[in-house]
């Protein structure tokens, strides 16, 4: 029981994060129909730049936090700017948004390591304060992280719901064209959806990195893979399903080490299993999860 | 003569290096309904295309008449149409229908028409009754009919002074058909110009106030809706194959 509520929790914590970060790209797909391979490595500078605001300039640690998530909505909005807009104005197809985004995730991986070095890091955040809740040994900053999590997943997903430009947002990945004739203004739109996935992305980063203790410059390259797995199983272009399916994934690929089951397998291949339940939801339902419902945000 | 309310003089364009439009001119007097009728390919929804930017204007001019102020309509942004006055019912996909019908609501409001937001939904919910019960279902969910009043509620929503249709008959029952022109009727009796383009060319002239043929892009015709709908050498040229079919 206490290793099933150890692992429970461990997964919720890991499918917050992956949720955070999966909202971004499902959010940069259905309005941009772009799928960000970079956002790892956004994740990564979010971690990297709050580390070196808390632990090399000083500053309290949460100032930190939201001065990273602000870089995270700059370097987006810049790369909108200098580069997407003008790619998609080119008309460019799938494959070469696909090549663009893989080359910003280059770039910015090996900037990280040039500008911070490429040693492993670690927040200076209490890491050995643990509360016992059912036998399961929970680590105040998973719980911190949680908390948080799901504080940003429930105002982010109330935010597209309720206000005016999560509407337009809506609006615009439901019906781009239509959108643009009912005075919705698309820049905006755009802008605002960049905004949401580089403060989420950096989040998740600092998350992340908290969680794990050490982070190196390839941390979001290595999420990358099951973030992605999050948003196809959510059904990609939905952003609530990107966080329900990051949940999804994270406590099935946790609950997978359980010992109760024929003993578990070794947490090393835990990216594996989440794989396979993708594999097996998109058999039988090619559409995600919540493919048939077919909302598109 | 009053200044029309909208006025297109010798509009050219098309998609790309492809030309549809060869220099059509339109006049539509305030509080009007105006309808553009025309065999396939005569340019007929270019223009409204050409309105919102999706088809490419290379010469011509679209002029909007507010206030007696004339607004370069070509030179406004399209999000800011529905600020100038013009509401735009597309022909295909016209709702948001991932969306509620109460959102499909919000989201063609636009503060700027200074009416408050539950009084203009409160209104749309009044004139389409069909719709008051479903405000929570998403609107792919409608009937053909019921998307069509959707389309229409979410376009007045921002108050328009001129609304433009673009076939809307096309898909619909004949029944409804009847139902839809009644409507529009109305609609413009409260004090809102149309211009539409309508394959349902007969019904569509016999709520005109006046009418324009179009033919390869050109102004072929034109005349008060009524004596265009039984000219008989228009309905032979134009709508003859397309009122029997």
């Amino acid at each position: 029981m206490a290793e099933f509520v150890q692992l429970l929790f461990n997964g919720l914590v890991a499918g917050s994060i992956f949720g955070m970060a999966a909202l971004g790209i499902s959010l940069v797909y259905s309005v941009l129909h772009l799928v960000n391979f970079a956002a790892g490595d956004f994740l990564t500078l979010g971690a990297f730049t709050t580390f070196y605001l808390a632990t090399s300039q000083h500053l309290p640690f949460v100032l930190a936090v939201i001065l990273s998530m602000v870089i995270g909505v700059i370097v987006s909005l810049i790369l909108e700017f200098i580069l997407w807009r003008r790619i998609r104005r080119s008309g460019a197809g799938m494959l070469a948004l696909f090549l663009v985004a893989s080359g910003i995730a280059f770039i910015l991986r090996q900037s990280i390591a040039l500008t911070f070095g490429s040693d492993s890091r670690r927040f200076d955040l209490d890491q050995l304060t643990t509360y016992e809740f059912l036998g399961a040994q929970i680590a105040r900053l998973q719980l911190i992280v949680l908390l948080c999590a799901s504080i940003a997943i429930t105002g982010i997903a109330l935010f597209i719901k309720k206000s005016n430009i999560g509407k337009d947002m809506r609006a615009y990945a439901d019906n781009a064209s239509l959108a643009a004739v009912s005075g919705i203004n698309v820049d905006r739109v755009i802008i605002a959806t960049w905004t949401i996935s580089g403060a989420y992305g950096a989040l998740a980063g600092v998350f992340q990195g908290t969680v794990q203790g050490q982070f190196t410059n390839g941390m979001g390259l290595d999420l990358l893979l099951a973030i992605l797995a999050a948003v196809v199983l959510g059904t990609i272009g939905d952003a609530y399903g990107a966080l329900i399916g990051g949940f999804v994934l994270g406590v099935v690929m946790d609950l997978s080490t359980w010992d109760a089951l024929a003993g578990g397998i070794p947490s090393t291949y835990k990216p594996v299993v989440g794989f396979a339940v993708l594999v097996i939801v998109l058999l039988f339902k090619p559409e995600g999860i919540f493919g048939v419902r077919a909302r598109k945000i | 003569m009053t200044k029309p309310l909208l006025k297109i003089a010798g509009l050219e364009g098309g998609y790309g290096d492809i030309k549809i439009l060869n220099g059509v001119n339109i006049e539509v007097p305030e509080k009007s309904v105006v309808t553009i009728v025309g065999p396939n390919g005569a340019g007929k929804s270019t223009i409204m295309k050409a309105i919102y930017g999706i088809a490419r204007v290379t010469a011509g001019t679209i002029t909007i008449n507010r206030d007696g102020k004339e607004i370069d309509v070509l030179a406004t942004k399209p999000h800011n149409l529905s600020k100038i006055g013009i509401g735009y019912v597309p022909q295909i996909e016209n709702i948001f229908s991932a969306m509620t019908i109460d959102e499909n609501l919000d989201v063609g409001f636009i503060p700027e028409s200074g009416k408050p937001i539950g009084e203009l939904k409160e209104s749309m919910y009044q004139r389409y009754p069909d719709l008051v019960g479903r405000k929570k279902d998403r609107a792919g969910q409608l009937s053909g009919g019921q998307r069509q009043m959707l389309a229409l509620a979410r376009a007045l929503m921002s108050s328009p002074k001129l609304l433009l249709l673009d076939e809307p008959s096309a898909g619909l029952a004949p029944a409804l058909v009847d139902q839809l022109f009644d409507e529009l009727v109305r609609i413009n009796q409260s004090g809102v110009t149309i211009l539409m383009v309508e394959q349902n060319a007969r019904r569509a002239l016999e709520i005109s106030n006046y009418g324009y043929v179009l033919d390869m892009g050109k102004n072929r015709h034109e005349g008060a809706g009524k004596s265009l709908a039984v000219d008989p050498e228009i309905v032979g040229i134009y709508f003859g194959k397309r009122t029997t079919k």
